[in-house]
């Protein structure tokens, strides 16, 4: 074992490592936020599919798009499954996960089309309020794979996990951090 | 840690599979023992500095290992309860350390339901013992009134914080008693490892060494006593003589994807409660036909988890939630005698971890309680909620049904071994008994002075069960000491060995088990290896 000071120091070192994106032909260690800010290329979503996942997180938690949601699933949809770090992992999902995203996102826009008659990113914050209650207690009517609360659930923590997953997050809510291994990334920077 | 390549080409005394809390500890004694001992870990390499403090890279010391189609009605939640690489689950279990009591040993005979373990709690009382000693536990055994006979812990229990001092209020209020939670975590500084800072990262992994996981207790023993250590080595099939009657090593498959034969002469399965089955099931042979181990037909079944059951409340007052041990820091028993909501409908035990630390995200952080939250509500939620949120976990029993079991899929992992289908529906009288855990917990908050109340759905908890001890195949798997009744130098160890998961966190009997284990092993050693 090491002491905790030697985890610190080795922490503060290693600082530097956060996520990697493409940006330009080169690799850039970037926070979701920046790579967002950067308008950084997506490897996996498809531009509608983003469109989709920011009004879903605006929706969800406000501020979450901004926050570098759509980069975060995008970056971890990308890499290998064996080092996602995405809520999904729990929930009894077999990787890779890009096709419940996809599907999820799919079904959100067509219950959206037959509810208000649009796609789910030009919906009123009330509409998208209305489906999104209606997601959560799994009674959409009509709604394709994969099940509406799962999907729910699993976009909602992914939106929690960018804004208050961090070490930046906790400094929100005023959490003391107290790591004993610093994360090499404060998101939300 | 060695690369595959470092394999042995000759024949070792031992092979343990899987370096989880079973895994290292045999190894440690046996090598300790005496014993050349060979460690093969399916999963990478993990040493202190991967356990990094975050609820996301937390995730990444999760299972990736071979698929596992987790089916049911409650399914078994295997990702979450399991991890990938040296350490095993216990890389980051939370450390709470209770112990069975008298009456999980014989529920069959007392009271007609489940099944009787083929040891009493007198005969593993003096391995709880010593390994509480070499672990290090906290707490207060004389506060602890529920608790069955034992030494004292060695360190003196975890100050109460803020949420603890609230939710106890409740208890205090309804004439229930509380105790400092038993916890494998140090208080002081302890066999020359650091003390806890009581920062909540538990389920990231323990760097520091002050929660005993295998990286911080076993390992570096079995190390010392020069049991080898290899990485990405998965098993495919454990190797029996011709006559069905002896192990004589594995097969194992290396990620460059060549395979190599070791031989040993006694195999030691710790790879958990649903790859043991899955193996011994997967080393099929003409002499065992339906898996090794498998002549009673027991083999995968009774698998069991502990159905959570999750009490929040919102208090006026500061109670700040994230200080402290992911696992708690009181404990109740007073529903542990089997039969304390009968009329309820329900059967078995549960005891209250209470006032656990957490944090603002994941499967249990504080965003998580209230799924039904979203908007500008939930931004206001998680600002209240870091002020005053307290809550507790119900451990509640399940009973072992039959049909919950592992079986193998018509899909294949990798190396071309069918994959693990684990089914669990739980039993009805557990349901009600998680039900019953809850109206309580809803009492004691209510009890404690919290504005808001609410629960949680019944998440599971640690996973046992599948390769039960009994007293012949008639009845069981393996003997009291983990030893195939069909074939004695094959051993299981972990918590698959339960016939019944009691209302308390498995790791401590764990541990206990493989201690008394790997003495008879020792003790018996040329009987055992013929």
């Amino acid at each position: 074992m090491l002491a905790r000071r030697d985890f610190i120091v080795r922490g503060a070192v290693g600082g530097a490592c956060l996520l990697t994106f493409t940006l330009a032909g080169c690799e850039t260690r970037l926070t979701p936020a920046r790579a967002r800010a950067a308008e950084v290329p997506f490897r996996t979503l498809a531009a509608a599919d983003v469109a989709t996942v920011d009004a879903l997180g605006e929706t969800l938690l406000p501020g979450s798009s901004t926050a570098g949601l759509a980069h975060y699933i995008d970056h971890q949809l990308s890499g290998d499954p064996a080092d996602s770090m995405l809520m999904i992992k729990y929930l009894g999902v077999a990787a890779p996960f890009t096709e419940f995203y996809r599907s999820g996102l799919r079904a959100t826009n067509a219950a959206s089309q037959s509810l208000h008659g649009r796609p789910f990113a030009h919906c009123s914050p009330e509409q998208a309020a209305a489906l999104l209650s209606q997601m959560a207690g799994g009674h959409v009517e009509g709604w394709q794979s994969p099940p509406s609360g799962l999907f729910y659930f699993v976009l909602r923590s992914d939106a929690v996990d960018v804004v208050y997953g961090t070490k930046a997050g906790f400094e929100q809510l005023g959490v003391p951090y107290m790591a004993h291994i610093e994360p090499p990334s404060r998101w939300g920077e | 840690m060695q690369a595959p390549s470092s394999l042995p080409r000759d024949p070792v005394d031992v092979i343990v599979v899987g370096s989880g809390a079973a895994g290292s500890n045999m190894a440690a004694r046996l090598a300790e023992g005496g014993k050349r001992v060979l460690i093969l870990e399916a999963g990478p390499a993990r040493t202190p500095a991967h356990l990094i403090s975050s609820t996301l890279y937390a995730r990444r010391v999760k299972w990736t290992g071979p698929p596992v189609l987790d089916e049911g009605k409650n399914p078994v939640g295997f990702v979450f309860n399991a991890a990938f690489g040296t350490g095993g689950a216990a890389m980051h279990h939370y450390a709470v350390w209770p112990r069975l009591h008298a009456e999980d040993f014989d529920m069959r005979s007392r009271h007609d339901r489940g099944l009787d373990w083929p040891l009493k709690y007198s005969d593993l009382a003096p391995y709880y013992d010593q390994v509480q000693q070499e672990a290090g536990i906290r707490g207060d055994a004389t506060r602890e009134i529920w608790r069955p006979p034992g030494a004292p812990y060695p360190m003196p229990p975890v100050p109460v914080f803020p949420q603890g001092t609230a939710i106890a209020r409740g208890f205090a209020k309804l004439g229930k008693t509380v105790a400092p939670l038993p916890l494998a975590v140090t208080t002081t500084h302890y066999h020359g490892r650091a003390q806890c800072l009581w920062d909540g990262w538990c389920d990231s992994g323990c760097p520091i060494g002050a929660l005993a996981n295998p990286l911080t207790i076993h390992l570096p023993r079995a190390a010392a006593a020069g049991a080898q250590l290899v990485n990405d080595a998965a098993i495919t099939k454990v190797l029996t003589s011709d006559d069905g009657t002896r192990a004589v090593g594995v097969e194992v498959a290396l990620k460059d994807g060549t395979r190599q034969t070791i031989l040993a002469k006694v195999v030691v399965l710790a790879a958990f409660t649903v790859e043991n089955p899955r193996l011994l099931l997967a080393s099929a042979t003409g002499r065992h036909p339906q898996g090794l181990g498998n002549s009673g037909g027991f083999l995968g079944r009774y698998i069991m988890t502990h159905a959570a059951g999750l009490v929040y409340g919102l208090f006026a007052e500061e109670t700040r939630p994230y200080m402290g041990a992911f696992g708690g820091q009181l404990v109740n028993q007073d529903s542990y005698p089997k039969t304390t909501h009968r009329g309820s409908g329900a059967f078995g035990s549960y005891q209250w971890m209470i006032a656990q630390a957490v944090k603002p995200n994941d499967l249990l952080g504080i965003a998580t309680t209230r799924p039904d939250i979203f908007g500008a509500a939930l931004h206001d939620f998680m600002k209240r909620a870091t002020r005053g949120f307290a809550g507790m976990t119900a451990v509640c029993e399940d009973l072992p049904v039959s049909d919950n079991r592992v079986t193998l899929s018509s899909q294949q992992d990798v190396h071309g071994v069918p994959i693990a289908r684990v089914t669990h529906d739980t039993h009805a009288e557990s349901v009600s008994l998680w039900k019953a855990s809850l109206s309580e917990g809803k009492e004691v908050m209510r009890a404690a002075g919290a504005d808001e109340v609410w629960t949680g759905p019944p998440g599971s908890m640690h996973i046992m069960g599948g390769t039960v001890m009994g007293t012949s195949s008639t009845n069981s798997v393996t003997n009291s000491y983990g030893q195939l009744h069909d074939i004695p130098n094959l051993v299981v160890a972990g918590p698959g060995l339960f016939p019944t998961s009691g209302g308390v966190n498995p790791t401590f009997t764990v541990h206990a088990l493989a201690a008394r284990s790997a003495e008879r092993l020792l003790a018996t050693w040329p009987q055992v290896v013929g």
